[in-house]
């Protein structure tokens, strides 16, 4: 059997995470990725769709050449590689029992569900702990689980604009703006993965489980940089500065001549590397030296650097700089990333194979443990595993699946 | 007061943003972190040691006598962590770095690739004080792979994992940044995962580990969906400005008063009957050149003046308001401000309050979630420069006190700068 055939994680290296028992209960991203740095560590992941449509992201796209179909989703492929797919219907009594079964096996439950919809389901924190006391359940949601705003609805526009990012992107002049990545989402969830660990430490050592409480808005207003403390210290208001870090020249985004590039010139001991990058001597003098005449004179800085920038490519430039020690970077897209040697070279990009959809590169782990080589599964078919992981259940609480699909819990 | 981390210690090196958010995670869980900071290199947050007065980071942007004790980035990243001073090129400050390390979990760095290495503390060495030991070691570009000696800062990250070629008003304007360096926040929040997983791996099987942390691996993996669509389409993704790629009508609108503006996304066909309901343009609702998704789409710019025409006139907050309870997603940009003063951040406690000896109250941010049964609260304030010397040479290394005071007359350790 090839590594792709199959979602399981059939490599016998002990893995970070190995023998923990994860349920998801996930729509598009925000416990999803959680769960995903899980399944590539080794954990086991039971996720759980609603039968026949499942996980939102499965209807999100994008898809290959633009046509609909709920196993080629990238946003779903992504985000659900190495996990277990099972379809239940959780309005459903007999689906709900079938779930209460899984959690007494289980180490932690991952759920994005709105706020108080697993207490209308009779499955909330306090119910499932009365089945298994050391289980850990982590919540998130947009808002959080309490205050005013709980019940809001959000999409990613709103992310930015209640989390404070959007406020400070774009140009002073002209409204704030998004970024079409959904960073607030994947962001929650990184740090619903952190909690969720503290959390399973903490029942490792004491045998306890808890409820955590996380929301994508918490994460946006605490990652401001120094936004928060900066109105507790001062009163000031955190503004737009478009494309120029700091307000000074020579840190930011610049034209070239194939596309844009990172100029982020540091400290002023490096500053005479700009001149020899550029092959324009006058930048070498004094008054452009100190981070204060980048503010001053950053008109006249920007001059002398446009021609040279106009004249190179955006990778040339990115890697000249690095030789000379200067942290440029440049504006990639998807398909330079796609190409660079480097990544290749640190096995970032693994291709994974699906029956459906087919063979891609995708984004690797965000961090490597040396020496312990975990193999990419791919992203379930929606209800892949519904024999192997509900038939003993099934029969343990004398269901009959015939039933159970006749009214559509399964 | 339970502490979910309290057996954990984490020795940690890390500066500026991403390290140290990572380590923040933690010590606000409970793991002991030990800052080391050098006398002549400190954290780059605390500023610069005769900084020019007027800047927001300082109380009243006045930087007073230690301003390295009084910035509030630095501030708002260290609460709940212990500070010392200790120059690691030193050798007595290697020794006590060697005893720190054997009775320490984790060692966490982020200095350019090979500066610990130079100071003799290869991964190898580390195992051999602490044979269990788990290693983050986090450069730019990863240990591995032709970029590996390169440098970055979170600016530059975000726009090699491709966020930035997805940024902007129009693709014809070109990328903006955004107005945070995000690879810093992801990087940091990794790391701390990875450290969690690794003595997870550890109290498992009793072997150390080292982890890899490349913040550009880690910046692009948040980008996955995007890397897959460019093979799916044979096209990068754009931006659509601050409209959606599908569902219509979508903006961030003008409101009452000077730069204030609200964020509308309307995803279903009832949600547009229910905002044409809300906003008074009944007729809209009825008007078949807008009855679905695409075909707002196609008359998308149109409804985003009428739209605007509607907000400029009322509050954010009113606007937010009329439109949740009509079941619209809707939601006021915030300032920091804003945020500052909201009812529901404040029911949250997302800031705390943080008494400190050198900028007297204030609120900062506080723990980023909430745990049912184990404590999450700013428990002490970030710690002045060396202020936990004493204790953590004295009582928890067991250092003899004319041994420190050695440590401080030879300038290997102490609580005041060294240099300009």
């Amino acid at each position: 059997m090839s590594q792709n055939e199959s979602t399981t994680q059939n490599s016998s290296v002990e893995n970070l995470l190995t023998g923990i028992s994860v349920i998801e209960l996930g729509d598009e991203i925000s416990a999803a990725y959680c769960t995903k740095m899980m399944a590539y560590l080794g954990a086991e992941v039971l996720k759980i769709e609603k039968p026949s449509i499942g996980d939102s992201a499965r209807s999100v796209g994008p898809f290959p050449d633009d046509v609909a179909d709920i196993e080629k989703s990238a946003l779903f492929l992504y985000l659900n590689t190495g996990k277990k797919s099972i379809t239940l219907n959780l309005e459903s009594s007999s689906g709900r029992k079938i779930f209460e079964s899984l959690v007494e096996q289980a180490d932690l439950v991952v759920e994005n569900l709105p706020p108080g919809k697993m207490e209308s389901l009779g499955i909330d924190y306090k119910r499932l702990s009365s089945i298994n006391p050391s289980i850990v359940v982590t919540s998130v949601s947009d808002f959080g689980q309490t205050g005013p705003y709980k019940n809001y609805k959000a999409t990613p526009l709103q992310h930015y604009a209640f989390g404070g990012l959007m406020y400070i992107t774009g140009l002073p002049e002209r409204e704030p703006l998004q970024m079409k990545p959904r960073l607030p989402e994947y962001g929650v969830a990184q740090n619903a993965f952190v909690a969720s660990l503290t959390a399973l430490w903490y029942k490792d050592s004491t045998g306890i489980g808890q409820h955590v409480d996380i929301s994508t808005a918490e994460y946006s207003a605490s990652i401001l940089e120094n936004g928060l403390s900066m109105y507790s210290y001062t009163g000031n208001k955190l503004g737009r500065s478009g494309n120029k870090g700091y307000g000074r020249a020579a840190w930011g985004i610049y034209p070239c001549k194939d596309g844009f590039v990172g100029v982020i010139a540091g400290p002023e001991h490096r500053w005479s590397a700009m001149a020899e990058l550029m092959e324009e001597p006058k930048l070498a003098e004094e008054k452009y030296t100190e981070r204060s005449g980048r503010q001053i004179y950053a008109e006249e800085i920007e001059a002398l650097m446009e021609p040279w920038l106009m004249s190179h490519n955006k990778q040339e430039i990115f890697e000249k700089a690095q030789e000379l020690g200067l942290a440029f970077a440049f504006v990639a897209t998807p398909e330079d990333i796609l190409n660079w040697e480097h990544l290749d070279n640190r096995g970032y990009l693994p291709e994974i194979s699906h029956p459906e959809a087919g063979s891609y590169k995708y984004a690797g782990a965000a961090f490597q443990a040396v020496g312990i080589e975990a193999e990419w599964q791919r992203a379930p078919i929606l209800g892949e595993h519904n024999d192997e992981v509900l038939s003993p259940i099934i029969e343990n609480l004398n269901m009959r699946v015939e039933d159970l699909k006749l009214e559509e819990t399964i | 007061m339970t502490l979910a981390l309290e057996d954990i210690r984490v020795v940690d090196l890390s500066r500026i943003w991403a390290g140290p958010y990572g380590t923040k995670l933690l010590a606000d869980m409970g793991a002991e972190i030990v800052k080391i900071e050098a006398l002549d290199r400190l954290d780059p947050h605390r500023g610069a040691v005769r900084p020019q007065a007027g800047t927001g980071n300082y109380p009243d942007g006045e930087p007073g006598d230690d301003p390295w004790n009084r910035n509030g980035w630095f501030n708002s990243l260290h609460q709940n962590k212990y500070g010392i001073t200790l120059d690691l090129s030193h050798p007595q400050g290697k020794d006590v770095f060697r005893e720190l390390i054997a009775m320490s979990d984790v060692v966490i760095e982020n200095f350019r690739r090979g500066v610990l290495d130079k100071l003799g503390f290869t991964y190898e060495e580390l195992k051999k004080i602490r044979p269990d030991i788990v290693v983050v070691s986090m450069p730019a570009f990863g240990n591995t792979g032709v970029w590996k000696d390169y440098i970055q800062y979170g600016i530059g990250q975000e726009q090699l994992a491709g966020v930035d070629s997805m940024g902007g008003y129009s693709v014809a304007e070109g990328p903006i940044k955004s107005g945070i360096n995000h690879g810093d926040p992801i990087t940091g929040s990794h790391a701390a995962g990875a450290i969690l997983a690794a003595l997870m791996y550890r109290r498992r099987t009793g072997k150390s580990v080292l982890i890899d942390l490349s913040q550009l691996d880690s910046s692009i993996s948040l980008m996955g969906e995007h890397l897959l669509d460019f093979q799916m389409r044979g096209q990068n993704p754009t931006t659509t400005g601050n409209q959606h790629d599908s569902f219509a009508p979508q903006g961030v609108f003008p409101c009452l008063g000077e730069d204030e503006w609200v964020a509308i996304s309307v995803t279903s066909d009832s949600e547009w009957l229910n905002l044409t309901k809300a906003i008074g343009f009944s007729d809209l609702g009825e008007d078949i050149k807008y009855a679905d998704s695409s075909l707002r789409k196609q008359n998308e710019s149109e409804l985003l003046s009428l739209i605007g025409e509607w907000t400029k006139t009322r509050d954010k907050f009113d606007i937010t308001s009329t439109l949740q309870s009509s079941g619209i997603p809707c939601a006021p940009v915030m300032t920091n401000e804003d945020i500052y003063d909201d009812p529901h951040y404040q029911s949250r406690s997302l800031m705390e309050i943080s008494d400190h000896p050198s900028t007297d109250i204030q609120l900062l941010p506080g723990v980023g979630w909430k745990m049912s049964k184990t404590t999450s609260e700013i428990r002490w304030h970030a710690p002045m420069l060396g202020q936990h010397n004493e204790f953590i040479f004295g009582e928890l290394v067991g250092l003899s006190s004319d041994f420190i005071a050695n440590l401080i007359d030879e300038g290997v350790s102490g609580t005041e700068p060294v240099g300009a």
